[in-house]
């Protein structure tokens, strides 16, 4: 047997193993947007006593590196009595981490949000929750997508560092597959070619929706 | 945490530092040539290039570091660990840095560039003299910006045992049995040194913003 | 290689032996499908002043940057001080070197400045001497302060152009390409980009260069100066030189209808 036919007859651990990386990728992104957006709600200034608490702890995350906060909700937490398994850690710690990150792109771009819209809104008597999720939010949301696509191809890739605590996801199936039949090369040639494509597929959906939003006018507000 | 365990965290910062230096090093200066070869859009060499550039981006730096690590021997190369580390950490830092390069190139002031050929400048005497100064003053945020990336990619490495910051945290509490504390003063340490580039990044910042005038 | 003298560089006190500094035959040149020169030959004898005037669009500019082949004619030849630029006398194309060399023969000053602003006012007038000339540092810093005396500029010798306003950036420019000690002087509508307080002292600084004999041709909106500087006037329309004449003819009684025209708006 070539080595390739090795690679297709274990092909069904290639594809659990990716299965789970999109897993974890698509629920801990989902989350990690919604903390996004909590966050530049909570930093529209209704909260003035949160603002700098939240601004030292985005601020602090994004001088982290990702794994290490694994750590810390990994090896960490158990110290008080918290005990995730490595799937839910790895979950979380993608969530909080580029929730923030998420979170920052928003507020760099709410800074140059036009103050006459939000004004116009106010007069025409939105309430702040209204004005936010149907004026500021949307469009905020759609004048970083490009930002926000890079987020998730970094995203996608930090899901790797998961192998280093124990989670099952792609590369550890390469790792664990090159182990067993010393094929290591083209192990990792298929899941590297598995990681690349979804990262052109997330950047042509990234472009598309630069066409949506190009047509419903979002790009010169 | 005792005596031994703080010079453990030391010697696992070291680690961190001296290998990322190596790598942002290297990095830097192959990113220049790669985009300086991109620009003289040379047919194949160019196109192998673009997609270098689209794999570095979308591979993992855990992955790609198991990829060089393990797949080596294969090939009759024996690595050691270290450089393993250091050929992943730059291999993927280049192709970002090579963007870096390649904008500031692109947007270089067309005014100037026939300024200098007015004065009767070579393209290699214009290319040294005005516009490489230039390019490395407004690439340096750019540049300092993928460092902390690079650091903060940098515990990829652990994947094959190099006892980095963030994996001698493990080490330390399989004696202590106190996993918490080793790995706060880890993330303290980490935010000092990404911090430091941080505030490196705005100064680089000023300098760029005042040479767009 | 020009003289080396700081004090005569560049320059030609009543030199009126005739010798020609640039000589444009049959020059044709279009963007596209639009022809913007068409036919134009023109003659600036050694230590001439040439000023080129026409409505904007008229190829007054092209036809400036054609000159140190900024812009790449179709047709014609362009010779500086005998010398062809751009083409090697067999008609092909010349090599990077040679044609900087050829450049290094003209000085340029640009509506826009474009000084480097990461080097200081000292260095950039002293930078192509140095590393196109091959200067000593020491010899190409002598005769740059004496340039920047010249134009008024010696007070802000380590100032960068970020910190000078629009006039002292111009008179920088001038310093730097008087700097090659260039056979013709280039002017592209150097006082376009001022307000119009700043205007004044650059054109007393080329007023003065002409009477100090440099060769010059300036493209420019400037009636008046073009007027008290020319020997001889240009006047371009849709790629064709429709007039050329003497300042006092040129001003006084034009030979074309359309010349009389535009002088009378621009009054």
């Amino acid at each position: 047997m070539s080595n390739w036919e090795i690679l297709w007859s274990a092909r069904d651990q290639f594809w659990v193993g990716f299965l789970r990386t999109m897993e974890i990728f698509g629920l801990s992104i989902s989350v990690a947007f919604v903390i996004g957006c909590a966050l530049l709600y909570l930093l529209e200034g209704s909260r003035p006593r949160l603002t700098v608490p939240l601004r030292v702890f985005i601020d602090g995350m994004r001088m982290l590196p990702f794994l290490i906060l694994a750590y810390l909700l990994y090896y960490g937490l158990p110290s008080f009595g918290i005990r995730l398994d490595a799937w839910w850690a790895g979950v979380g710690a993608l969530a909080v981490y580029h929730g923030c990150y998420i979170g920052e792109i928003f507020r760099g771009s709410r800074i140059t949000f036009p103050p006459g819209q939000v004004e116009a809104a106010k007069a025409h008597g939105f309430t702040k929750g209204k004005m936010f999720f149907r004026l500021i939010l949307p469009q905020i949301v759609m004048q970083t997508r490009p930002l926000l696509g890079n987020q998730l191809i970094y995203a996608l890739k930090d899901t790797a560092f998961l192998v280093i605590i124990t989670v099952r996801e792609l590369t550890a199936a390469a790792n664990s597959l090159s182990g067993t039949y010393f094929i290591p090369t083209e192990a990792f040639i298929v899941v590297i070619g598995f990681y690349w494509a979804v990262s052109v597929v997330m950047e042509v959906i990234i472009k598309q929706c630069g066409r949506f939003s190009a047509k419903r006018g979002f790009d010169n507000a | 945490m005792n005596a031994s365990a703080w010079q453990m965290l030391l010697e696992g910062a070291w680690t961190t530092v001296w290998i990322s230096g190596i790598s942002i090093a290297l990095g830097v200066v192959a990113g220049l040539i790669i985009a300086l070869i991109r620009i003289a859009k040379i047919p194949v060499v160019d196109q192998i290039l673009v997609l270098y550039t689209s794999l570095a981006r979308a591979t993992p730096l855990v992955t790609l570091t198991l990829f060089i690590f393990l797949s080596a021997p294969t090939f009759g190369i024996n690595l050691d660990r270290n450089v393993a580390g250091i050929l992943a950490l730059t291999l993927n830092t280049t192709a970002f840095n090579a963007e870096i390069w390649r904008s500031a190139f692109r947007n270089f002031s067309r005014d100037q560039r026939e300024a200098a050929m007015a004065a009767g400048m070579t393209p290699w005497i214009t290319f040294r003299r005005i516009m490489l100064p230039q390019m490395v003053i407004t690439s340096l945020p750019g540049l300092i910006n993928e460092m902390s990336f690079l650091i903060k990619g940098s515990p990829a490495i652990a994947v094959i045992g190099i006892v980095d910051l963030t994996r001698v945290t493990n080490r330390i509490s399989a004696v202590t049995y106190e996993p918490l504390p080793p790995i706060l003063v880890a993330c303290v340490l980490y935010m000092a040194v990404i911090g430091c580039l941080v505030w490196l990044q705005r100064i680089a910042e000023r300098q760029a913003n005042r040479l767009a005038v | 290689m020009p003289d080396a003298n700081p004090s005569t560089a560049g320059h030609r006190e009543n030199d009126r032996s005739g010798a020609t500094a640039v000589a444009i035959r049959n020059l044709s040149k279009s963007f596209d499908d639009v022809e913007v020169l068409r036919d134009v030959n023109l003659e600036v004898k050694k230590g001439d002043v040439v000023t080129i005037l026409g409505s904007s669009g008229s190829g007054k500019s092209t036809l400036l940057r054609c000159i140190n082949w900024l812009e790449q004619p179709e047709r014609g030849s362009i010779h500086i001080a005998g010398e062809r630029i751009g083409m090697t006398d067999e008609g092909r194309a010349m090599s990077v070197k040679a044609l900087a060399r050829v450049r290094a023969k003209t000085g340029m000053v640009f509506q826009g400045f474009n000084l480097w602003p990461h080097l200081n006012v000292l260095h950039n007038v002293t930078e192509a001497p140095i590393h196109v000339l091959g200067k000593s540092k020491h010899e190409a810093e002598t005769h740059a302060r004496a340039l920047l005396e010249k134009v008024g500029m010696s007070h802000k010798m380590d100032a960068y152009p970020n910190t000078l306003s629009g006039g002292q950036k111009q008179r920088v420019a001038i310093a730097r390409a008087l700097a090659m000690q260039p056979e013709v002087m280039l002017f592209d509508e150097p006082t376009s980009a001022l307000d119009p307080e700043l205007v004044g002292e650059v054109l007393a600084v080329i007023k003065d260069l002409s009477a100090e004999g440099y060769t010059m041709v300036i493209v420019t909106h400037e009636m008046a100066f073009s007027r008290a500087v020319s020997d001889q006037v240009v006047f371009l329309e849709k790629g064709l030189i429709i007039e050329k004449a003497d300042p006092e003819t040129f001003f006084t009684n034009p030979s074309t209808e359309r010349v009389r025209k535009f002088l009378e708006r621009n009054d």
